[in-house]
């Protein structure tokens, strides 16, 4: 089982980090804060729509992600490790880790409307945490 | 109206009392001095704050920054900053860089290893002209947009979206 894991971390071309580095951070910068009125911050958003399973959705099927050249395995590293590096809110204990499968679930159906949906979800927090 | 000539005298009287001619000059030097280091302030001195020098991970250098070869620019696409005022890290005079970046990875014959590059355009003034390099290694087609190099990341700056040169920085080794 551990030579297992080992082969399949070593199928991975580069660590979570400088995935995140090479195929995010362009646009979100190094921290996930972005740029006011053009990038959206990762940081506010990660840990609230990781705690459901439409917010896992979004953060999966938002085209960046989705489109991404990474496949479902380097995909869930690099969201787990933004989750655990980028999040604002630090309690991040309770949330399960993606899986490559939970990925691969999400991925396969195309996001449209990414603004609407995340603000809906945006909107739906917002209730839910008064 | 002589109420008012009153106030005037009076005040005037107190000022000459309160300071004198040198400390007018001293004041008058220090106006002039400091407006003169204020065209200074505008420009851009991010790459000041780049950890890279001291750094033992920085990398080895060989080759000419001035030219298209040099290791660093293997996926530019523009004006090479070194050729237009600005440096292979900081922007020319005039410039602001955009914070949104291309990020690619170089080989660095030198020392062996790949580094990961952020390739920062400088924006505000009209292209440079000079030192034109387009070699788009890990560049994709516009058509798959998150890893192109074709856009005007000057969108991302404060500068406006006009394009003048583009600086290099090392972000660190790729792992």
């Amino acid at each position: 089982m551990l030579a297992l894991a080992a082969a399949a971390a070593s199928a991975l071309a580069h660590d979570a980090q400088t995935n995140y580095i090479l195929h995010c951070q362009g646009c979100h910068t190094a921290d996930g804060s972005g740029l006011e009125g053009k990038v959206p911050s990762l940081r506010s958003t990660l840990a609230p729509f990781a705690r459901s399973r439409e917010g896992r959705t979004f953060l999966v099927q938002v085209p960046g992600v989705a489109q991404s050249t990474l496949t479902d395995a380097e995909t869930a590293a690099v969201l787990n490790w933004m989750l655990r590096n980028l999040a604002d809110d630090r309690q991040i204990a309770g949330i399960s880790a993606f899986t490559e499968k939970e990925v691969a679930g999400y991925r396969a159906t195309r996001l449209v409307n990414s603004r609407e949906v995340r603000a809906q979800l945006l909107a739906k927090i917002a209730t839910n945490n008064p | 109206m002589k109420w008012l000539d009153g106030i005037a005298e009076e005040s005037t009287r107190a000022v000459a009392r309160r300071s004198s001619r040198r400390s007018l000059l001293g004041r008058l030097a220090a106006t002039l001095v400091g407006a003169s280091a204020l065209p200074l302030l505008p420009i851009e001195r991010g790459a000041a704050a780049e950890p890279e020098k001291t750094d033992p991970n920085a990398p080895q250098e060989s080759g000419d920054p001035t030219t298209c070869e040099y290791w660093r620019y293997c996926g530019i696409d523009g004006f090479l900053c070194t050729c237009c005022g600005g440096s292979l890290t900081s922007c020319p005079p005039g410039t602001l860089t955009a914070a949104v970046t291309w990020i690619g990875t170089c080989h660095n014959p030198a020392d062996g290893k790949d580094y990961i590059l952020s390739y920062n355009d400088c924006c505000g003034k009209s292209g440079c002209g000079r030192c034109l390099c387009n070699r788009n290694e890990g560049d994709t087609p516009l058509y798959q947009p998150f890893l192109s190099n074709d856009y005007n990341w000057c969108v991302g700056s404060k500068g406006d979206i006009a394009y003048h040169c583009t600086v290099s920085r090392v972000v660190g080794l790729a792992k």
